[in-house]
């Protein structure tokens, strides 16, 4: 595979503090990367080191085929970025933003300007100062001086901050268009698993500057927990029948039995057979998937669970 | 040479756009106009009486201009004073505002070099201050023809005119490292501190006699009497400058750019 990203023991060392650790990873051409972690967790410092911003401690980045070295003109070209919360020259408005960014990359065309205020919906706030942006219209800003001349890979540091649900929607459907139709590599980093989700077709968890896991979007489907749920009329009593028949139950306090070994997740039918033929047939049967975020945070090793269960 | 071309406009607009230039070139009005007040209180026997206190500074500092060639040479000590506090203003804001206004990160991961961005705003700097200079000039000749002073002979006025020229590039070439000092302290509060140091330092150092060896005094022995400034002094400004401009190229280039 043609790695677009490459990293080898990638570290950030700020005295005792190791915001970024041993970080190894591979992102293929056209893949859509998210870098899962909590706030702190070294997604922005890993950002800044594949960006030649912050020279690493250990270890070596290599983007586009060219090994990171800061200051040097190679590989930028081809590398539209947003690290942070994106900022402009507040006395300049939306359009002169975008001229300041395209005469930053040499060769982008004139046209392009116009093109991507269209994509990205500014029209209505060309002239407007970037000053004056809203939150959610600074952050679009910031998206279309990243895309202006057209990358080959995007580096987002939490681009959905700041955008409403429409406009969330709205350039998750922008960058599955660029990598689905032009073979756009995204590396994004969030903090919002179920946003990425939807997304990414893998996904790195850091968590203390360390990569934790890297799973592709399948294996996140299989490693969520699942567990099977059943309202009967008498709980008590078709806990009784479960236990009995040698399945592991529990009985809530809202009267709802939880199933979690496997044989009665993958076959509740089996489970309802016996509940009907022992007289306490469910009013309700549920196969529930373990929802994103307790999932993410049981990863990371709080709310309870452990970093690696 | 392209992308020097394309940086030099971006620095132009977003210094223009600023309205930093308008506001600086209103500040720095104040040099000339304020010393042909002085100049005009100390030279009017009936308003200098009415005036009280402000009639006795303008005594104290224009009773020697008695004609062109004093005027100029006191308006070339009035810049090396206040055009240190005009330029650096200048350099710390063009280099500081990046950091304050959290733009610098788009300005490292671009593919047109680092140095080439550098360059440009110092072209821009040397430009405002080379257009602050000219204005602040020509107000203070107009001024001078107003006022009537005696022996303004073609050749005085352009010796006049260049003394003040000469003060100002001193000036600027003297405050370049405050340049990287706005890289360093990421924002333009430093740059300001340090040159308040600075100012300090060489009214102190110039009591003590060794104003020739400290370049952020040299400014200020140029415009009293250029002949008797040592190379040695001239030397060290140019140094300095150096410094300036390859200190701030190598901590742009090197440093970890976190903000």
């Amino acid at each position: 595979m043609n790695w677009i990203i490459e990293t080898e023991d990638l570290g950030k060392h700020y005295g005792d503090v190791k915001a970024v650790e041993h970080l190894s990873l591979r992102v293929g051409e056209g893949e859509v990367y998210a870098f899962l972690g909590l706030n702190g967790a070294g997604k922005t410092t890993t950002i800044r080191m594949l960006l030649g911003m912050i020279k690493p401690t250990t270890g070596y980045a290599t983007v586009l085929g060219t090994q990171v070295r800061p200051g040097r003109r190679e590989p930028w070209a081809e590398v539209g970025y947003m690290v942070e919360a994106p900022r402009s020259y507040p006395e300049l408005t939306v359009v002169e933003n975008l001229e300041v960014a395209r005469r930053l990359h040499p060769g982008t065309p004139k046209a392009a300007v116009a093109a991507i205020i269209e994509r990205l919906a500014l029209g209505e706030y060309a002239d407007r100062r970037a000053g004056n942006l809203s939150q959610g219209n600074g952050q679009r800003l910031g998206l279309a001086k990243a895309l202006l001349h057209r990358p080959k890979l995007l580096l987002l540091d939490e681009p959905a901050n700041g955008l409403d649900p429409a406009g969330i929607v709205e350039i998750r459907a922008l960058l599955l268009e660029l990598t689905r139709e032009q073979g756009v590599t995204v590396f994004m980093s969030s903090h919002i698993l179920a946003e990425v989700a939807r997304l990414a077709q893998r996904i790195g968890i850091i968590h203390q500057g360390r990569l934790l896991q890297e799973l592709d979007i399948e294996a996140l489907e299989r490693n969520r927990r699942r567990q099977l749920t059943v309202r009967t009329r008498d709980g008590a009593a078709a806990l009784r029948v479960l236990l009995a028949a040698g399945q592991p139950a529990e009985l809530g306090a809202d009267g709802l039995l939880t199933l979690s070994d496997a044989a009665s997740v993958e076959r509740p039918e089996a489970v309802n057979r016996r509940l009907v033929e022992a007289g306490t047939p469910p009013t309700q049967l549920l196969v529930e998937e373990e929802a994103l975020e307790p999932y993410f945070l049981r990863l990371v090793g709080m709310n309870g669970g452990s970093a690696h269960d | 040479m392209t992308d020097f071309r394309a940086m030099l406009w971006v620095e132009a607009r977003k210094a223009w756009r600023s309205g930093m230039p308008l506001w600086t070139a209103l500040g720095a009005l104040f040099l000339p106009l304020g010393l042909g007040f002085l100049i005009f209180v100390a030279r009017n026997a009936e308003l200098s009486h009415s005036l009280g206190l402000i009639s006795a500074k303008a005594d104290l500092v224009a009773y020697g201009v008695t004609d062109w060639e004093a005027y100029l040479g006191l308006f070339s000590m009035f810049l090396a004073a206040g055009g240190l506090l005009l330029f650096s203003l200048v350099i710390s804001w063009t280099f500081g505002r990046e950091f304050v206004d959290g733009t610098v990160k788009d300005l490292l991961a671009v593919p047109v070099a680092r140095t080439t961005i550098l360059l440009a705003k110092f072209g821009v700097v040397a430009a405002w201050a080379a257009g602050l200079t000219v204005v602040m000039l020509l107000v203070n000749l107009l001024l001078g023809v107003l006022i009537q002073l005696p022996g303004g002979t073609p050749v005085v006025v352009a010796a006049g005119s260049a003394r003040v020229l000469g003060t100002a590039g001193l000036v600027l070439v003297a405050f370049l490292p405050l340049a990287f000092v706005a890289g360093v302290g990421r924002g333009y509060l430093l740059p300001i501190g340090v040159m308040m140091l600075t100012l300090l330092f060489a009214n102190l150092l110039a009591l003590a006699g060794w104003a020739d060896y400290f370049p952020w005094a040299v400014p200020m022995l140029y415009a009293q009497d250029k002949l008797t400034v040592a190379p040695v002094s001239y030397i060290l400004v140019a140094f300095t400058g150096l410094v300036g401009l390859l200190a701030t190229q190598r901590w742009w280039k090197y440093a970890d750019q976190n903000k």
